[in-house]
């Protein structure tokens, strides 16, 4: 029985690699290696790589001054919060939240197995990414330090630690966001804040990663001792990775000693929690005076709902809203040390900085892609806006609005920001504001041309809809391709030609492409989207 | 009220409906049965103006679907076999949206949704989203959404699943109050007892074509609908 339990797990687990929930079916064979190949290049290629330099750049110093045990200590944790970032989510969905949950808690199976298929999908997923970063380290410490089976053994057991301390820790973490996620209101607006914050903090690590190694290395002895004295569990699990007999004991008794007691727990809770429906209050309705609106502003205020009810939609098509405003006020505190990196240290000219700093603020505005997600987001619901008495015009245009509203608001301000840090004349000013809202225009317009030639309505998770979609890929490139096109036709060719004249231009062709597009919704985007 | 001439839709090679023709007078609960595939789901969609059929006509009041379909959506209403509305609105915010395309003036708009909340038990959950209703109250919110705006016809599929007993009982009351004010509805079923008590006429489509049609003693006799229907689908 739980055999078969711990195979339909990893085959759930790995279904996108074999099956397209897109359409519904198997994937070929040659589709299904080219996936697993596509994945293998990310995470080994990409991530594998990444650490694998962070470990170089740790390891030759520490080991050097005998503070190999730190150098373990410190990447054991990134590859801690790595593998806990990984699988948290995904504990808390596939422990709790899974959708055969009630269909196998109906059959003859033991609950103890059902939670150990489910147990071991969240090992497996917070394996992958605290391996990820373990490896390449164990690698390096027995490249750069030499060979030995004392070391080997240490370092196998870390690992094996490691994998098993975030499972513990991911579980504990899961049961914290199932018990709060029943409790608060207004959860995608949370978790949207959060994941701003999270990203934030992430751009903080990443700019100044260069610093923080370095005052690791310099301060070697010093962070050392404070570990040692302050963090002494943490002291001996670096110890484990450099194979010391007792350190090593001390975290296998520790660690599985964890893991029971984990376990204990999770079987206690596990059937109550899956089961619960614990809820918020219900909020009672009290009628009040409503707002009556157009069917223009109805379809309007129906796209900024959709919108606000989806984190992922909220991160992945309208984080260019607060870049934009963030960029803007960075410029504004900012703008001299720019202008004259510009002027000084690049030798450009007044229209030359003019140019790229419009075109900046337009390259920032493909951060949203509101519109190349919206027709696919509509799914099952559909039918709702065919059979209501609106044109597909009208729905494909509300559409186009929310876009054109959430980027071009804050695209003025950012074209505001490089007015007041450039202080041109007014035509040039009035100039710098036209391109990028006709930039938005353009985008918007070639993301809703893109969607409904390219529309995902079978999706079961809205992330293929949003951030899985080549119209939303196609969208951004554009964007990027037409930013760069611009920069590069002044720069090589038009270098002699004002600031103003080049803006005038470059707006008349996206005017004209912006109108093409809008023609084609209009003309055959319309019929396409009736027949959806 | 409604006119259905030779309709005729195709998906690829296969004919979902086939040449079906009927007509529907004011005041009429016209029911619709046939088995699983039938054809049943295109006829209303095509009717509601969702589908883009390839053959024939339809006329709602007097006005082609195919030439005018916005002033054709604007006398119906129509409720899919599955409740998949809105999940990111509340329930009230999905009925205030629904009247304001439909044009519902405030006054009105509050006095008929505190009506149908009322009688179908869902006034308290107006203000819950969409998403935390059962099955069962997102159709009573469909139902609610498509008395709203007072239409002349209502296109129904399947409008009883997933109610429970005094929830189909209400609906079936106000189906037939409806229609004695001179409206029509034309829906879809599988339970034959629902539709013999209910439905003034009744057409039975087998693979896309229309076998039988006309009031229920004309297409039933001295049988009961059941027997009239399995008799059909064996022939």
């Amino acid at each position: 029985m739980l055999k078969i339990l711990l195979k339909k797990q990893l085959y759930q687990l790995n279904q996108s690699f074999f099956y397209d929930a897109k359409k519904g079916k198997a994937r070929s064979k040659a589709s299904s290696i080219g996936f697993i190949a596509f994945f293998v290049v990310l995470m080994v290629g990409v991530l594998g790589t990444m650490f694998t330099y962070l470990s170089l750049t740790l390891c030759e110093p520490l080991v050097s001054v005998g503070l190999g045990w730190l150098y373990f200590a410190l990447i054991s944790l990134v590859s801690l919060m790595l593998g806990i970032f990984g699988s948290v989510f995904n504990t808390y969905s596939s422990l709790y939240q899974a959708k055969d949950n009630d269909l196998l808690l109906s059959l003859p199976i033991p609950v103890r197995h059902l939670l150990v298929s489910r147990l071991l999908g969240v090992y497996l997923m917070g394996t992958m990414y605290s391996i990820i970063v373990i490896l390449p380290a164990v690698i390096v410490r027995l490249v750069v330090a030499g060979f030995s089976a004392k070391a080997l053994f240490g370092s196998l057991v870390l690992m094996a630690a490691i994998t098993v301390i975030v499972l513990v820790l991911s579980c504990a973490l899961g049961l914290v966001v199932a018990k709060v996620s029943v409790k608060i209101k207004n959860k995608s607006i949370v978790t949207t804040v959060l994941s701003l914050g999270f990203l934030a903090l992430y751009y903080y690590v990443y700019a100044n990663a260069y610093t923080l190694l370095q005052t690791v290395i310099q301060n070697a002895q010093t962070i050392g001792e404070k570990v040692k004295g302050m963090a002494y569990p943490l002291y001996i699990f670096g110890k484990v990775g450099e194979g010391e007999p007792l350190p090593l004991a001390i975290t296998v008794l520790c660690v599985g000693a964890l893991f029971v007691l984990t376990y204990i727990l999770m079987e206690r809770s596990f059937l109550k929690i899956a089961t619960s429906s614990a809820k918020t209050a219900r909020r009672e309705y009290r009628e009040k005076q409503t707002k009556l609106k157009s069917a223009d502003s109805a379809l309007l205020s129906k796209e900024l709902s959709r919108l606000l009810s989806s984190p992922t939609y909220m991160l992945n098509g309208a984080l260019g809203t607060v870049i934009l405003f963030v960029g803007g006020i960075a410029l504004l505190i900012k703008g001299n040390w720019v202008v004259e990196l510009f002027s000084t240290e690049l030798g450009f000219g007044k229209d030359f900085t003019t140019v790229i700093g419009t075109l900046a603020v337009c390259m920032l505005t493909t951060m949203n892609s509101l519109s190349a997600a919206s027709v696919s987001l509509e799914g099952k619901s559909i039918w709702l806006s065919q059979s209501l008495p609106v044109s597909a015009w009208k729905v494909l245009m509300a559409k186009f609005n929310l876009h054109m509203l959430l980027t071009g608001v804050p695209a003025l301000f950012c074209s505001l920001c490089v007015c007041i840090v450039l202080r041109p004349n007014l035509a040039v000013c009035i100039a710098i504001a036209v391109l990028p809202i006709l930039f938005v225009a353009f985008l918007s317009a070639i993301g809703l041309v893109l969607n409904l030639k390219m529309p995902n309505l079978n999706w079961t998770n809205e992330t293929s809809a949003v951030k899985q979609s080549f119209s939303v890929l196609i969208t951004l490139f554009a964007g990027w391709i037409l930013s760069f096109a611009f920069a590069g036709v002044y720069y090589l060719l038009f270098t002699s030609m004002s600031a103003l004249l080049f803006l005038i231009i470059s707006s008349a062709v996206v005017a004209v492409l912006c109108a093409l597009c809008i023609l084609w919704i209009k003309k055959r985007g319309t019929e396409i989207y009736k027949k959806l | 009220m409604l006119e259905i001439k030779n309709l005729t839709k195709t998906f690829g090679d296969k004919t979902a409906v086939d040449h079906l023709s009927l007509k529907i007078e004011p005041g009429e609960i016209y029911g619709f049965i046939g088995h699983n595939g039938a054809g049943k789901t295109t006829t209303l969609k095509s009717v509601a103006g969702i589908l883009q059929f390839d053959e024939g006509e339809i006329k709602i009041g007097g006005i082609s679907v195919k030439e005018d379909p916005i002033a054709c959506k604007k006398m119906l209403a129509y409720i899919p076999d599955n409740p998949d509305i809105y999940e990111f609105m509340t329930g009230i915010k999905y009925l205030n949206f629904i009247a304001d395309i439909f044009g519902v003036g405030a006054e009105e708009r509050q006095e008929r949704i505190k009506k149908y909340a009322d009688l179908f038990e869902l006034t308290k959950d107006l203000a819950e989203p969409i998403s935390s209703y059962s099955h069962g109250m997102k159709q009573k919110l469909a139902v609610i959404s498509a008395w709203l705006h007072e239409p002349k016809l209502i296109i129904m599929d399947e409008p009883f699943v997933g109610l429970d007993p005094k929830a189909s009982h209400i609906l079936k009351e106000m189906m037939r109050e409806f229609c004695d004010k001179g409206n029509a509805i034309f829906f879809s079923t599988h339970v034959l007892e629902v539709a013999q008590k209910l439905c003034d006429k009744v057409a039975i489509i087998k693979n896309g074509k229309l076998i039988r049609s006309g009031t229920m003693e004309e297409v039933r006799g001295d049988d009961s609908l059941e027997e009239v229907f399995l008799e059909l689908e064996e022939e």
